[in-house]
């Protein structure tokens, strides 16, 4: 028959190959993760958080008039942009900016207009590196809708806006922090596809070989010291 | 070697358990199916209205709600258009039309929820909840709590500054939450995860896992893969024995220098106890 510290110390052994190399992914992702506090990887430091202008009523484009402008409105939005009162509206034909005082269609947005944009909310000095206008999404701006202008800035970690050219808004900020973050997300999660999907076979697999590894580790911790003891005993 | 060993006993029987609780937080984790967790499963998507808004001017908004608007929005809210103007203060919601304000009580509340809600069950309660708890931490709040009597115990959050869904609770969720609280050991409001327990407690345990993946090139011996490399071994035996004629008086199996030269089979004790 076999002895049960055998036991224990022999499934301990045998889970901890499959599992170790990912416990070792898991706990240092972790530290990264744990260690960079969120808002820095969110990048919240990269825009500026400067309070909104009131709004000048009088004489703006009336909104009664936006169905004219964009048919089949479904939802419009007056506000402040680059000093200017806009109007960011979503109707059957999509997204679009308009002008509150002219009525003049603005979008979409040709790259100096993008670069001012992303360069009024960048809160650190350096230029603009790059500008490129994607319609298909990277990686890292995961689901969020197309087309996109990508502004790039000089400054650590290569700080990126992403300006929408259909609303002037801001879509999302990225910098290598950001990144690094995803990747390390990527190996915790074990999605190496789109690194979403938290529930793929693969990471339950390894979850619960981890758990028994990890139980047989502390059903071995019982016959680890107690051998010391009888030996000082003796 | 043998420091590295008592240095994985140790962090093990300090910081075994956190790592037993992350491993069993993240099986269970993994196994809720997001959608669920998410809530997103429990709502309808927005609802388009039929007619086109017929705004009032914006003189008239004006009047209503004062100077300091930051932002005007005109927008369906469940079965008509509403204007909602963020101002200084605070969110206004005006119908478009008459431009007559109105807030979002429990009555109102109750009926968006209903209107969201993709389960037949009926409203169990309705609440509003101003403090932040496990459900509304991340919503801003004041918030109304519509509860269903349904199986999952489904909460639908309605925000009363603007009437909007802002998301919705089932027990999935709530299971997912208390594995999600084990996971980065914030036991009180479950919210950060960076924070210097863990952060000291992922170190140490990062230290646990790394001397186990050392030890591991320590811990297998030949012994412990002869079932698969045993059929291998006999065979070219067999064939060095069938080209000289003699028998090898090393086989491979006894250079192995890191533990005594003793031949074993599959099915052999080990031959030292190393716990």
């Amino acid at each position: 028959m076999i002895r049960l510290p055998a036991l224990a110390r022999s499934t301990h052994k045998w889970l901890a190959l499959f599992v170790a190399l990912q416990a070792v992914l898991w706990t240092l992702g972790g530290i990264y993760m744990t260690a960079v506090h969120i808002d820095i990887i969110h990048g919240d430091h990269l825009v500026k958080a400067s309070p909104e202008p009131a709004l000048a009523l009088a004489g703006l484009v009336e909104p009664s008039h936006l169905a004219h402008l964009a048919p089949g409105l479904k939802s419009a939005r007056l506000e402040t942009q680059l000093n200017r009162p806009v109007y960011v509206v979503e109707a059957t034909e999509g997204r679009a900016l308009f002008d509150a005082r002219t009525g003049e269609k603005l979008s979409p947005l040709g790259q100096a207009a993008a670069e001012t944009r992303a360069k009024a909310l960048f809160a650190e000095r350096g230029g603009v590196v790059s500008a490129d206008y994607l319609t298909k999404a990277p990686l890292e701006m995961q689901t969020r809708p197309m087309p996109v202008w990508r502004i790039e800035f000089e400054g650590a970690w290569r700080p990126t806006l992403y300006i929408s050219p259909l609303t002037g808004e801001l879509v999302t900020r990225r910098h290598d922090l950001w990144r690094m973050f995803d990747i390390v997300w990527m190996l915790h999660i074990m999605d190496y596809d789109d690194r979403q999907d938290v529930n793929n076979l693969l990471l339950q697999g390894f979850t619960w070989l981890t758990v028994l590894g990890s139980a047989t580790g502390g059903w071995l911790l019982l016959y680890s010291f107690r051998r010391r003891r009888r030996r000082k005993a003796a | 070697m043998l420091l590295i060993r008592t240095l994985h006993k140790w962090f093990g029987l300090v910081l075994g358990l956190q790592f037993l609780l992350w491993a069993l937080s993240g099986a269970v984790m993994a196994l809720l199916d997001h959608h669920k967790v998410s809530g997103d499963h429990a709502l309808l998507p927005l609802a388009e209205l039929t007619s086109g808004p017929n705004p009032t001017s914006l003189d008239a908004v004006q009047t209503v709600v004062g100077p300091g608007i930051i932002k005007l929005e005109l927008k369906p809210l469940f079965d008509r258009w509403v204007y909602q103007a963020t101002t200084t203060d605070g969110v206004r919601l005006l119908d478009a039309g008459s431009a007559a304000p109105f807030q979002v009580d429990a009555a109102l509340a109750r009926s968006l929820a209903i209107a969201r809600y993709a389960g037949a069950a009926s409203v169990e309660s309705v609440s509003l909840v101003t403090a932040s708890t496990h459900e509304t931490r991340d919503m801003a709040r004041p918030v109304w709590r519509v509860a269903f009597e349904d199986a999952d115990h489904t909460a639908l959050f309605v925000s009363r500054a603007t009437g909007e869904v802002l998301g919705a609770k089932t027990d999935t969720w709530r299971l997912w939450d208390i594995a999600w609280m084990l996971h980065i050991m914030n036991y009180g409001d479950r919210q950060s995860f960076n924070h210097p327990l863990i952060v000291t407690v992922a170190t140490g345990v990062a230290w646990l896992a790394l001397s186990g993946l050392i030890l591991l090139f320590r811990s297998f011996r030949r012994s412990d893969v002869a079932w698969i490399t045993g059929p291998f071994q006999s065979f070219a035996e067999r064939r060095t024995k069938a080209r000289s004629g003699s028998i090898p008086t090393t086989s491979t199996r006894e250079s192995d220098d890191r533990h005594p030269p003793t031949v074993q089979g599959p099915s052999s004790p080990p031959q030292t106890e190393r716990i």
